[in-house]
């Protein structure tokens, strides 16, 4: 009995740890292949059967990124600037919204809830479609202003709702302590409970930076211009569009277009984790 | 007294509209008109001409619907953006609750391999495609050698993404591996709230692992099995750049998606109309699946 038992664990923590190394791996060998190839010559990238190490290590198209391919800082700084624009509006905007939600529970915020909620469930397409004529008319197509407004939009909902479980959680008696004080509405949000919730702020701040970051659909859609495109899709149209690709220049670009992203990811790690969780599950 | 109470109350909610009128602002100009008028839009001829002259679109008889269903497309876009849904949130569920299980079992260094598996998470879908296309590469990719030693050289040529019957599973692979991570991440919080002293309880009363994961683990984390599952739904439903980038919908239309045809229609053919008739059928069936889903589930629960 206790050797059969014996054996079973041994069969059972044998199948978890195979299983723990195979997805791991999954999970983590592809960004270890597109760091081997950006720094491989082109001739060895093109090399059948591949090598799993570059055997001379060279900095070839980080340079040709630099001199030749430059256009990509162009779109590299107009991330740069969206996503940070989006950022501190969208912390704006949830400490707002996301304060009324968590304190008022009235018919209205009820409402405004379930707005939030549903509008991250429509397909970006059919919002862009729409976007593209009444933004057209309006005049704000092909500006980032637009751009981010219209991104600002897409990012809001999920951040106010984070940012609401975060205000949830503070107590009211430090307002109403604030309120016998003589502080108004306004103080009592911006300098007593607002500097409680920091750490959810930059939760939130990070996520809309990231998810801005990512976007595609609205900068294929809503600009024109290659000087104003943005990150993915200047990478798409310029680097993707020849009929062979530059493999080792395209995984270069891969890695300093991640850069930045994964550096704020695992700086802000624990407030991310904690954020995301709250978020998604509170919410 | 009481007066003071009322009017508080009433100010209270002046505060509350003011404080959401911002975000309201955004969300009507930016999200609930846009998907109103592409509704509209659906109905009508509109098509670059009214956008330069800035016309308003015709009403048309439905001729944007009888136009999708004209052909085969539009079903066949349907029918590659179920499979796409349904495999991908089926198997990303399975692989993260089991990294999710392994992860929350007491094994040395869980918090650092939980957070350098958030890495691909982080990467930009774009760029997750390039990094599957250059994996994924017909002539010189690492796939292609691993399948080539796998079989013993027997396969020697493997292109997924040029295959009509593989493309949609080698987008479902980048997908996942986006993905992944993030389930992975609530289901963990999840564990970790399920009360330790219940199932060592069962423990001691002789339940087996499979029957503690089933009686006691299941129940406590079905809420964020229902959230994170439903996002994933959502996220998977709408998935474009990774199509876009990968296949533009081909090889032969073999991944083209509602996302990726309606795209084509409304700014590729710059036929708005129809693109719009396509975004609004794509809606009404992620309403009915999401209506459908949050039905099934509450069965369950019981």
């Amino acid at each position: 009995m206790k050797t059969t038992m014996k054996s079973d664990s041994k069969l059972f923590s044998f199948f978890k740890y195979a299983a723990l190394v195979g997805i791991l791996l999954f999970l983590l060998f592809p960004l270890y292949w597109v760091l081997i190839t950006a720094f491989k010559t082109n001739m060895e990238a093109y090399r059948y059967p591949p090598t799993f190490f570059p055997r001379v290590p060279v900095l070839d198209s980080f340079i040709s990124l630099f001199r030749e391919n430059n256009q990509f800082f162009v779109y590299y700084k107009n991330n740069i600037i969206v996503s940070s624009l989006v950022a501190l509006l969208c912390c704006v905007i949830a400490i707002f919204s996301g304060y009324s939600l968590a304190r008022f529970k009235n018919q209205w915020n009820k409402w405004f809830f379930a707005l939030l909620l549903a509008s991250q469930m429509f397909p970006v397409i059919s919002r862009m479609i729409s976007l593209y004529s009444i933004m057209g008319k309006l005049g704000i197509i092909n500006t980032l202003g637009g751009l981010s407004l219209a991104l600002l939009a897409a990012q809001a909902p999920f951040c106010i709702i984070l940012m609401s479980s975060f205000f949830a959680g503070i107590p009211l008696e430090i307002e109403e302590a604030a309120y016998v004080d003589g502080a108004g509405r306004w103080r009592i949000l911006f300098s007593i409970v607002t500097p409680l919730v920091k750490s959810g702020l930059v939760a939130v701040g990070i996520y809309a930076f990231l998810m801005t970051w990512d976007d595609y659909l609205h900068a294929a859609t809503l600009i024109q211009a290659d000087m104003k495109r943005t990150l993915s899709v200047g990478i798409a149209l310029r680097y993707l569009g020849e009929l062979s690709y530059d493999w080792s220049l395209v995984n270069t670009i891969s890695i300093v277009g991640t850069i930045p992203v994964v550096l704020l990811f695992f700086f802000f790690q624990k407030y991310m984790i904690k954020g995301l969780v709250a978020g998604a599950v509170k919410g | 007294m009481k007066t003071k109470t009322l009017s508080s109350k009433k100010s209270d909610s002046l505060f509350s509209l003011l404080l959401d009128l911002p975000a309201f602002l955004l969300l009507a100009g930016f999200i609930v008109v846009p998907i109103i008028d592409s509704v509209v839009k659906s109905f009508q001829t509109f098509g670059i001409k009214n956008i330069i002259t800035k016309k308003p679109g015709v009403w048309n008889d439905f001729a944007n619907y009888l136009y999708l269903f004209k052909t085969d497309d539009f079903t066949g876009a349907t029918l590659h953006t179920f499979s796409f849904v349904l495999g991908v949130v089926l198997v990303q569920f399975l692989l993260a609750i089991l990294l999710a299980l392994i992860l929350n079992s007491n094994i040395k260094g869980a918090r650092f391999m939980r957070s350098v598996m958030m890495t691909p998470w982080v990467v930009p879908t774009v760029i997750s495609a390039l990094i599957w296309m250059w994996l994924f590469q017909p002539q010189y990719g690492l796939l292609k050698y691993l399948v080539s030693v796998v079989t013993f050289g027997k396969v020697s040529e493997f292109a997924i993404l040029n295959n009509p019957s593989t493309a949609l599973l080698g987008v479902g692979v980048a997908a996942l591996w986006k993905q992944i991570p993030l389930m992975t991440l609530l289901l963990l919080a999840g564990l970790q709230n399920v009360p330790q002293d219940i199932s060592e309880a069962a423990m001691i009363d002789g339940a087996g692992k499979l029957r503690r994961f089933f009686s006691i683990i299941l129940p406590y984390l079905s809420p964020v099995i229902k959230v994170s599952v439903s996002m994933s739904i959502i996220e998977n439903f709408k998935q474009f750049p990774l199509f876009w980038t990968m296949t533009g919908g081909g090889p032969n239309n073999a991944t083209t998606t509602l996302a990726v045809l309606s795209y084509r229609e409304a700014f590729v053919s710059m036929n708005l109309g129809a693109g719009a008739a396509v975004t609004t059928l794509w809606m009404l069936m992620m309403i009915v699946v999401i209506f459908g889903y949050n039905k099934l589930f509450r069965v369950q629960e019981f």
